[in-house]
Parts: C-alpha cells; structure tokens; sequence
C-alpha cells in the first residue's frame, strides 16, 4: 500500500470516527449516555439478517447517487442534481410498471423499466450537460434547481395520473409481485439492485480508469482547454457525463421503487442526493470506495431508526452524523494535504543532502 | 395588482439579503456555497429564541445573525484558512445544518401537539409615504427588515465602488497577490465578507420563520439560498443588479402564491411551485455577458 492510499485510509477512519464521536455528544443534550446509544445502534444491526440486510438496501440507492456525483466530478462538474434525476427514474419505474403489469410478463417489464429509466433519467440529466455545453450555463446551479422541479413533476404526477385508485393519499398503488426485483436473501429485503449497484461501481470504475472515453473524462477534468489542444472535443463530454449521471442516480429510483418499496410515495428518501455527494466525498471519487462509503451509510440510517425506535433519540441524528462525518472527511483532505507537504519536503531535503 | 406589486417586495427582501452578501463574498474571490444552510439556520434559530422569549423578535432576529456567523466562520475557516474545495464545503455545511435543525427542533420541542406559531413581524405604515398612490403602499407598508434593505442596498453600492475598503475587496477577487503585496491581508479580508454573509443570510432566513409565516418546517427554506445564490450571479456581482434580480424572483414568489390561492385550475399548482426555480434555469442559461471574478472560488496560497 502506497503511503497516499495509507494516509487516505487512515485520515478518513479518523474522520468517520470523529464525526460520530462529535455527533454522539450532541447526544448529551437529550439527558443519553452517548456510549450506551451508539452501542444500541451498532448493536442492533447485528440483532438479526432482516435488519442487517436492510444496511445494504438502504446502501443501494446511495451507490447510484454517489456515482452520479463522482463521474462527472473527474470531469470537473458538479451534479447536484442526483435526487432529482432519482425522482425522475422513480417515477419512470413506477408509472412503466404500473401501466404495464399483468399485461407483459414480469422479466419483460422489469427490463422496459429499466430501460426507460436509464433514458428519461439520462435525458434529464443530459439537458443539464447540454446547457454548459452549448449556452456555458453553470452546472451546478442548473443542476440544483432541476432537483426542485423535478420535485415538482413527481407532486403533482402523484396528485392526478399515479394517484392511487382510493384517491386518499398522494401516493401509487403497490406493484404487483410479478414486476418487484428479486429478493436475493430469502427473509429479508435484499434484492437484485444491490448487486446491480455494485456492477455498476466496477462499471463506472472501469470506464474511467480502463477505457479511452474515461480518460478523456478525467483529462478535461484536469484541464478542458489542455485536453481541447489533445483534440478532445470537451462539450461532447459534458452531455455525456451528465447524460450517464443522471442515468446512474434515475436507476438507483427504479431499484428503490421496484426493489424496496413497490410503490411510489410521495416525498420518500428525501435526502438520497445530499447523502450521495456526502458518499462520493468521502469514497474521494473513487467508484470502489463508494461501495463501501455506502455500506457505512447504510448502516447509520438503519442502526439510527432503531435507536430512534428503542429510546427517545429522534432518528434525524442520523442526518446530523451524516453533516459531521462530512465537515470531518474534508478536514481530512486538508490533513492529507499537510502530510503530502511533508513528505515532499523531507524528499527534497534528502535529495539536496545526499 | 397593488397587492402583487407589495408581495413582490415582501418576497424578494429575504432574497435581497442573501444575494446582497453574495455579491461582497464572491467580489472577493469567495462564493459562500453553505447560503442555503446559513438561511435555514438562521430561520431556526430565530424561532426558537423568539419562541422561547415570548415572541421577542428582536432576539430571535439578533439569534439569527449569531448562528448565521457560526455557520459561516465553519465554512470560511475551512474554504479560505484550510484553502479546502468550496462547493464540496458547502454541500457539507448544508447537510450538517439541515440535521442540525431537525435534530434539535425535535429536542426542543419533540413532537408538538399543536403547531407552534409565533406572530410574526408586522408591517410597519410610514406616515404620509404609505398615503401616497400605488408606490405608497407597496413599498411603505412593508416590515422593519425591508425597510433596512431601502439603505442598505444604496450603502452597499456605494461602499463596493467608491470606497477603499470595496476596492481592496473587489481587489483580492481579481488579483490577490496584487492585494497583498498592496498591503492587503488577503484570507482575512475574504474571511470578514464570509461572516458578514453569515449575518445577512442568517437574517434572511429568518424573515421567513419569524419575518412572514410565523413558524418554523425544515423545508421552510426549499432553495431560497440557492436562489439568492443564482441572483448574485444573474446580477452581474453587482447590488443594484441583484437588486433587479429580486424584483424579478420576488414577483414570481408572489403570482405563485397568488395563483395557488386564487385556485384557478388551468395550470396546476406544481407549475407555479416550480417556477422560481424554472426562472433561475433559464434565466442562467440567457444570461451571457458575465463579469466573474476572475478568483472566483480559488483559494489564495502565499508562493514559499
């Protein structure tokens, strides 16, 4: 192990723990012993396979967002706009699968979903790319605002053509079993799209790291007018990187609609994209840590609504540890950075003396 | 009509106030990305000591600027003293703000069998000017915080471009090793804008909570601060632009909420919901001729 990928290990674990450390405290103002809550919620994941498997459905979405950050994040573009395009796929999934169950056989409208999905939710995030490319309109205020409309759209689908035929709530109809994605771990709610999500971390690794095309992706990230003199057309890969990241989080909504919830809500996981950009951070881009970073998470959504369960702890601290872990992780950029310094100096030095 | 004309105003203040420190914070080379954080707490933190003192305004107002300048010291510590990636930053303060709130709003007050509620400001009539036709009263029937922005945006001008202290900022935008060599402390001064942002944007969100509805939900702010965010660059980084630019925001908050009370079924409300953020879409994308500065989100690092 290289003293970089040592130092990126080290730091983060520190700030993970920090962040909870600091995230446990808080918890002091509610008269709870600290200790004894993160052991309850740490301890309850462990209690049986139904809940330790949920880590990794709660884990799933989250993959798809952090991609969709992290991809066009080597090209140096921001995507805040992952909860949107997943809204855009929940609703594609749900609207595709209700109107076509016990028509089509299952497989078949699984794969019209999905297929749908990928490209409605490409098509919206595109659009993004396709503004900074051709009217140079800023990214991440476009792709903010998206997230807002795209809200917009899935209120008031809910409220008329998806609304459930009792008409009392904003919500779908259950699907039906035929169009849910297979349980992989019989007695619990592990389905298809974990691994999907985790092909789809090695995909997207492979693609930038073994391929033509993601190279060209990082190297308008390091430069687009250097990578324009390389003969690499940079608008071209605007829409692309955002028309593959809005596909990626809009895929993580039809795993969640078909796979957890079989059903559309109104206003469910709100905080899928926040939590996205705050897994891609942590993971530093890298599509292999994002697995991992997801499984983290995961387990503190799912190890929070116990505790908030069990005792008296309201489950929101689970966003407040989300906000710490992330202050902390990029303190940790910052103490990697010391470190480089520091060894960069100390070669100098050896070099000048030798 | 009048009415429109008077919500437009009352609509575009808390948007005036983000984006009016948006332009100081990004004409020295610092864009503050945790805006829609320092806004929602500041409309929490003015609810809840308004709340608890028996709705004394003036302290929720006051608690509002001081977490509003917390918020922002965390953020402008990190960007402009650890030299760390801003918008990453910001995305981080915004989330740590928003589980902040929620986590403390239920330690307050758990779960409330009643709507908590606080009476808001009110708006103050200025005697004779409110008497005027049409002008009267839309802008001198507004609350105390509008009133403020009637000097603030002209001192704010004023102090940008004819003072020493504006072209030191406007300065360390657009060349900061010019800056210091000239003697300015570049981080410090870049760090002074930040809080000075944490105390208007703290404001602003504030109006929302304890300026205009009276209560506070975790979705109260939905964007404002990315609004007031967009503002500032639709406005040319300049206040009499973004002043512009709240005028227009502040008129489609206002036939949006007069659409959806009007209850006309020809358009569904979700479209007027939506529109604000439709504008800023579009209106980013129209917007050509830009004046950035040219440091714009470049952290300053001393050569040796």
């Amino acid at each position: 192990m290289s003293s970089k990928h040592r130092d990126l290990l080290v730091t983060n674990v520190l700030a993970v723990l920090a962040g909870l450390a600091v995230s446990g405290l808080l918890l002091l103002f509610l008269g709870e012993d600290p200790v004894t809550a993160m052991g309850t919620l740490f301890g309850s994941l462990l209690r049986d396979s139904y809940t330790f498997a949920d880590i990794f459905v709660k884990a799933t979405p989250l993959m798809f967002t952090a991609l969709a950050f992290a991809l066009p994040f080597q090209a140096n573009l921001f995507n805040i706009g992952a909860q949107g395009q997943f809204y855009i796929g929940a609703i594609t999934a749900a609207g595709v699968s209700l109107s076509l169950q016990g028509r089509l056989p299952g497989v078949l409208v699984l794969v019209i979903a999905a297929v749908l999905t990928i490209l409605f939710g490409g098509l919206w995030g595109g659009l993004v790319g396709w503004l900074k490319a051709k009217f140079n309109a800023n990214e991440f205020l476009v792709s903010m605002m998206s997230n807002y409309v795209a809200l917009a759209i899935m209120n008031y689908l809910l409220r008329t053509f998806l609304m459930e035929t009792k008409g009392e709530y904003p919500q779908t109809d259950p699907l039906d079993k035929a169009v849910w994605l297979p349980t992989i771990l019989p007695g619990t709610r592990l389905h298809a799209g974990f691994v999907l999500a985790v092909l789809a971390c090695v995909g997207i690794w492979v693609l930038l790291y073994k391929t033509p095309l993601g190279f060209r992706i990082r190297a308008v990230g390091q430069g687009k007018d250097a990578a324009e003199l390389a003969g690499i057309n940079y608008r071209t890969l605007y829409v692309l990187a955002f028309f593959v990241s809005g596909a990626l989080a809009a895929f993580g909504g039809f795993t969640e609609v078909n796979g957890a919830q079989h059903m559309l809500v109104q206003g469910f996981n709100p905080d899928v994209g926040a939590a996205g950009i705050g897994i891609a951070i942590l993971a530093n881009g890298n599509p292999i840590g994002i697995i991992f970073a997801a499984i983290l998470f995961g387990a503190l959504k799912v190890g929070g609504t116990i505790m908030g369960q069990l005792s008296g702890i309201p489950s929101s601290i689970t966003e407040l540890m989300l906000g710490t872990v992330m202050v902390f992780v990029i303190l940790a950029y910052f103490v990697r950075e010391k470190l480089e310094d520091r060894r960069e100096k100390a070669r100098l030095k050896k070099a000048v003396s030798a | 009509m009048i009415e429109l004309l008077a919500r437009t105003i009352t609509m575009g203040t808390p948007l005036l106030y983000g984006s009016l420190s948006e332009v100081y914070a990004e004409r020295s080379g610092v864009m503050n990305t945790a805006i829609e954080g320092i806004f929602l707490i500041g409309a929490w933190a003015g609810f809840v000591v308004a709340y608890q003192t028996g709705n004394n305004l003036a302290f929720g107002l006051l608690a509002a600027s001081g977490a509003g300048i917390v918020m922002a010291a965390l953020y402008g510590w990190i960007c402009i003293y650890l030299k760390q990636h801003q918008i990453v930053t910001g995305v981080a303060i915004n989330i740590l703000a928003l589980g902040f709130c929620s986590f403390f709003q239920r330690v307050i007050f758990g779960v409330p069998v009643t709507p908590l509620i606080v009476e808001p400001l009110q708006p103050i009539a200025i005697p004779v000017l409110s008497e005027i036709p049409v002008i009267g009263p839309i802008l001198f029937d507004q609350n105390i915080l509008t009133y403020l922005l009637f000097v603030l945006v002209p001192v704010a001008n004023f102090v940008l471009f004819k003072t020493s202290l504006g072209l030191a900022i406007r300065s360390i935008g657009e060349n900061p090793e010019a800056g210091d060599v000239a003697g300015v402390r570049v981080d410090r001064l870049r760090f002074l804008t930040i809080l000075f942002a944490g105390v208007m944007c703290g404001i602003g969100g504030a109006f929302y909570s304890i300026g205009y509805l009276g209560m506070f939900t975790i979705t109260i702010i939905g964007g404002r601060g990315w609004i007031a965010f967009a503002i500032c660059f639709l406005g040319n980084w300049k206040p009499l632009g973004v002043l512009a630019g709240t005028l227009i925001f502040g008129l489609a908050e206002a036939v949006a909420i007069y659409m959806q009370s009007s209850g006309t079924s020809l358009f569904p409300n979700e479209l007027f919901i939506a529109l604000p953020y439709i504008l800023t879409i579009v209106l980013t994308v129209a917007r050509r001729s830009f004046n950035v500065p040219a440091q714009l989100g470049v952290p300053y690092r001393k050569e040796g």
